[in-house]
């Protein structure tokens, strides 16, 4: 228990303080082993999405499929705002959120009821919809070609001001948010409300027989994490400089599905975190090699989802907890990945 | 005034009559028991009392006010706790956690969501009151999961307990205990008995007759008898019934 | 009324062929309580096997290619109609092996499961034979237009009906005449049942994901001629075929009939007076049927309810 705990440990944890300090010397390393500034700001999105995406899938078990619907209203909301009413960061992030957030409360309304695999169903469905709307909507999409020529205003707060045109420092920007999303959701999971999101996933029955309404739960979890893919999307959409439907497809809302499981959102916090920058990696390091390097991925998948659906975290934790020989760094690193849960 | 009252319940599923006009009264400070043969309806009738299902006809009065047809969790707020027959209790975590989550202060905590739950010690004792109580003390960081059959069932009232009811239902307590775990299980439903009123599902004749003040007998759906335990050894319709469904 | 008319045929005939392509997914999900995720994926995989069956790569085969090659059309195409949705059946029944470390789990692995091979096959498809649209030649025969009541109409999309309806017939042959069928209409999820009966579940499991496979590749060539043929076209199969089952109801035969030919009257119509909109109003369908009546038209009661 954390009681003997000082204040600071419990905002901010090992991990995150490691994560954070690697990624944020990223900009000094990354050319020299081959890869490029850019990747660590889709990297960094896509962190924030998974992280929110595990709210749902991890820990209440709502396995959404149609995900990609709430990251792209965040990217054409963000788009939108910029070209339509005026250029502003913070104003655009905070209306990309809101967007997100009031689609994914109304989608919830119709799902929160469902469980498993008539969950998953359903939003399939919703994702198909916006994505559908995104596509055939020109006047305000911009169809298939979708937004272009977004601008990436300034960060201005107070006095402090600067530019985020160049990827390096959209990608501190980006980190900010990160560690931002990072310290909100952990202690969101560790909550009395991520508490019974988790209670709810393993017994719902017995949850609702102990007093809580588990509807309302769903309904509040889904609408959170929508607002998050909502965020990942605003952030998104400035480093393209545009918004497409691409985004939005099944095929983009079951990536995010898999990088989560892959890295083992099942079982630790750092699921997505690892899945994130485990598919990327793959991508561009598998990509440089084969162009089907999806067909790899998939098949990973398939094996993880067959043999391992604990995934990457899973696995390590296993590896160390059935060992004899415990190195230091080993135990290090299973006692990174089990932080998340107890 | 009773504490809780079934009035005239109904309830079909389907063609099929489960519940036929059940009349039920549960006394405050009592031990009241609802015996019957397998089949005969017990679970269903519990179940409609707390929530699972809403009967067809009928009134399920709480202390004078009407809970007909509420959502488990709305009853289970109004002081209303349940232990499930087939176990049902929250696997993965430990057996505190399954405390703490079932404890009133945290549930009206529910929606906190920058607050750490681990780093509040006052509900954590409470919960190892509780957890000491059905004799687990000691248990408290191991998984729910992996506990042994018999702490299990005693989780599952820890649970129910946790809540701090004004009614304490439990379904099936002794189900797929030995003698001796039976015997304990006695002893701690009588503890109980002086702080809580309580409401026993059993099939278990001899663990009943020991604990309650009043029973009902449930058969093909309709209360056949009810009374005193003593009245009842000697009703002829319950020992045809107890006989005809020892199995 | 002579404005409504051709809509309602173009419907009907669409709605078969939704009707066909349900068919297969609705066994596999009654049987095995199961969304199967590769269903568009083993419909792709249908057309490219008939397409290869039909127009093979010569340099590959040398004489004996060449010697197929000059096979007439109708003798190379019929035997593809039979010999694709075999293959594409041995597919789907290695996939029931890999779907074996799954059951007695969460119902969501499963589901995963069939998200990841969905996946492995379409990427497999994009690597063998390309992602650019391709063409799946039909017989002369059967192609062309014909003139009805002073309108044109596709002759295709009359055979093509035609044989959606012969598919459907041979289904409800297998249903209601073998012990399969039997058991399958009794709700065969339930594994107590099926043994008491002296059936063999794995084997019966095996069967019918290779039977739901062949039929999501025989939808597969029917279809494919008229919707173009590339590697993501599943997509466009799956969704209709979750929409079908929903509304007709989880492991109704006739639901799957019935609701395949009221989503294409809905498509047909919708595509008729507001085309842009007739996908949309397939999932606005999904939408309002799993929240108001998630058991559908003729459903029995399912676990995936709920």
């Amino acid at each position: 228990m954390a009681s003997g705990e000082s204040v600071a440990a419990r905002w901010v944890s090992r991990q995150m303080v490691l994560l954070l300090v690697v990624l944020a010397t990223l900009p000094l390393w990354i050319e020299s082993i081959g890869l490029y500034p850019y990747l660590g700001v889709e990297i960094a999105i896509w962190m924030i999405y998974g992280l929110g995406f595990n709210l749902l899938l991890g820990y209440s078990g709502l396995p959404s499929f149609g995900h990609g619907a709430f990251f792209g209203i965040g990217a054409y909301a963000f788009g939108l705002f910029q070209l339509r009413v005026f250029e502003s960061l913070f104003l655009g992030i905070a209306c990309a959120v809101t967007a997100a957030f009031v689609a994914g409360a109304i989608v919830a309304c119709f799902l929160s009821h469902r469980r498993g695999i008539y969950f998953a169903l359903m939003t399939i469905a919703f994702g198909q919809v916006f994505w559908f709307i995104s596509i055939k909507w020109h006047t305000l999409t911009g169809g298939e070609d979708g937004l272009l020529n977004i601008p990436r205003p300034a960060f201005e707060l107070g006095v402090a001001s600067a530019g985020l045109g160049s990827n390096t420092a959209l990608f501190y920007f980006v980190l900010v948010v990160l560690a931002v999303v990072l310290v909100a959701l952990w202690r969101l999971v560790h909550s009395p409300f991520g508490k019974v999101l988790q209670a709810i996933r393993q017994n719902e029955v017995r949850a609702r027989f102990v007093g809580y309404n588990v509807w309302l739960f769903k309904w509040t979890v889904f609408a959170i994490s929508a607002a998050i893919a909502g965020l990942a999307g605003s952030l998104f959409s400035m480093a393209q400089q545009s918004a497409y439907p691409d985004v939005m497809s099944l095929h983009a809302s079951g990536i995010i599905v898999m990088m989560t499981l892959i890295g083992g959102g099942f079982v630790s916090f750092w699921g997505p975190v690892i899945g994130v920058a485990v598919y990327f990696l793959a991508r561009d390091v598998l990509g440089a090699v084969t162009e089907t390097w999806l067909l790899w991925f998939g098949l990973i998948f398939v094996l993880a989802v067959l043999f391992k659906p604990e995934g990457i975290a899973g696995a390590w934790q296993q590896h160390v907890g059935s060992g004899d020989r415990r190195s230091l760094a080993r135990r290090a690193v299973a006692g990174f990945l089990s932080a998340g849960r107890k | 005034m009773a504490l809780f009252e079934a009035r005239g319940i109904h309830k079909r599923f389907g063609h099929q009559v489960v519940l036929e006009r059940i009349d039920l009264g549960f006394e405050s400070g009592q031990l009241s028991g609802i015996m019957g043969p397998n089949g005969a309806g017990k679970t269903t009738c519990f179940n409609v009392l707390t929530g699972q299902y809403k009967p067809d006809r009928g009134q399920v009065v709480l202390a004078g006010e009407d809970i007909t047809g509420l959502a488990p969790n709305t009853i289970a707020r109004k002081g209303i706790a349940r232990s499930f027959q087939i176990m049902s209790l929250f696997d993965e975590y430990s057996a505190l956690e399954n405390l703490l989550i079932a404890l009133p202060e945290v549930r009206e905590r529910g929606f906190t969501m920058m607050n750490r739950l681990d780093s509040d010690s006052a509900a954590a004792d409470r919960a190892s009151t509780v957890l000491a109580r059905v004799g687990l003390a000691g248990r408290e960081r191991q998984r729910a999961g992996d506990l042994a059959y018999g702490e299990r069932r005693a989780l599952e009232i820890g649970v129910a307990l946790a809540a701090e009811p004004r009614l304490l239902f439990l379904d099936e307590p002794t189900s797929g205990l030995s003698a001796k775990a039976i015997a304990g299980l006695a002893e701690l439903v009588q503890g109980l008995k002086r702080d809580y009123s309580i409401v026993v599902i059993e099939h278990d004749m001899q663990f009943l007759f020991g604990l309650a003040d009043t029973i009902s007998v449930i058969h093909w759906g309709q209360v056949i008898a009810s009374g005193a335990p003593e009245a009842l050894r000697e009703n002829k319709w319950v020992r045809r019934s107890m006989l005809g469904g020892k199995a | 009324m002579s404005h409504v008319l051709p809509h309602l045929l173009n419907g009907l005939s669409l709605g078969l062929l939704f009707a066909l392509i349900a068919l297969g997914f609705m066994l596999i999900v009654g049987v095995m309580e199961l969304i199967n995720l590769a269903h568009g994926s083993l419909f792709a995989l249908g057309a490219y096997f008939a397409m290869v069956i039909i127009s093979p790569d010569l340099a590959w085969l040398g004489a004996a290619g060449e010697a197929w090659a000059v096979l007439p059309l109708p003798v190379r195409y019929g035997l593809a109609v039979f010999l694709a949705p075999v293959l594409v059946a041995i597919v789907g029944m290695g996939l029931e092996l890999c779907m074996r470390r799954t059951y007695g789990k969460k119902a969501e692995y499963g589901l995963l499961l069939t998200f990841g091979a969905a996946l492995v096959i379409e990427e497999t498809i994009r690597l063998v034979w390309g992602p650019s649209e391709q063409y799946l030649q039909v017989p002369q025969a059967i192609s062309g237009a014909f003139l009805f009541a002073g309108l044109i109409y596709s002759k295709y999309k009359l055979y093509a009906a035609l044989f959606a309806v012969g598919a459907i017939a041979a289904v409800w042959l297998f249903l209601e005449r073998t012990p399969y069928g039997a058991i399958i209409k009794a709700g065969a999820h339930d594994s107590e049942m099926v043994r008491a009966l002296g059936i063999n579940l794995t084997r019966l499991r095996l069967l019918v994901f290779g039977l739901g496979a062949g039929l999501a590749g025989f939808a597969g060539i029917v279809m494919t001629p008229i919707w173009g043929l590339r590697p993501h076209v599943g997509i466009d199969a799956v969704i209709p075929a979750f929409l079908i089952i929903v509304l007709g109801g989880v492991g109704s035969f006739w639901g799957a009939v019935i609701g395949g030919i009221l989503v294409g009257l809905a498509v047909g119509f919708t595509g008729a007076y507001a085309s842009e909109l007739s996908l949309l109003s397939m999932y606005l369908l999904l939408i309002a049927v799993v929240t108001f009546r998630a058991r559908g038209l003729l459903g029995r009661k399912s676990g995936l309810e709920a």
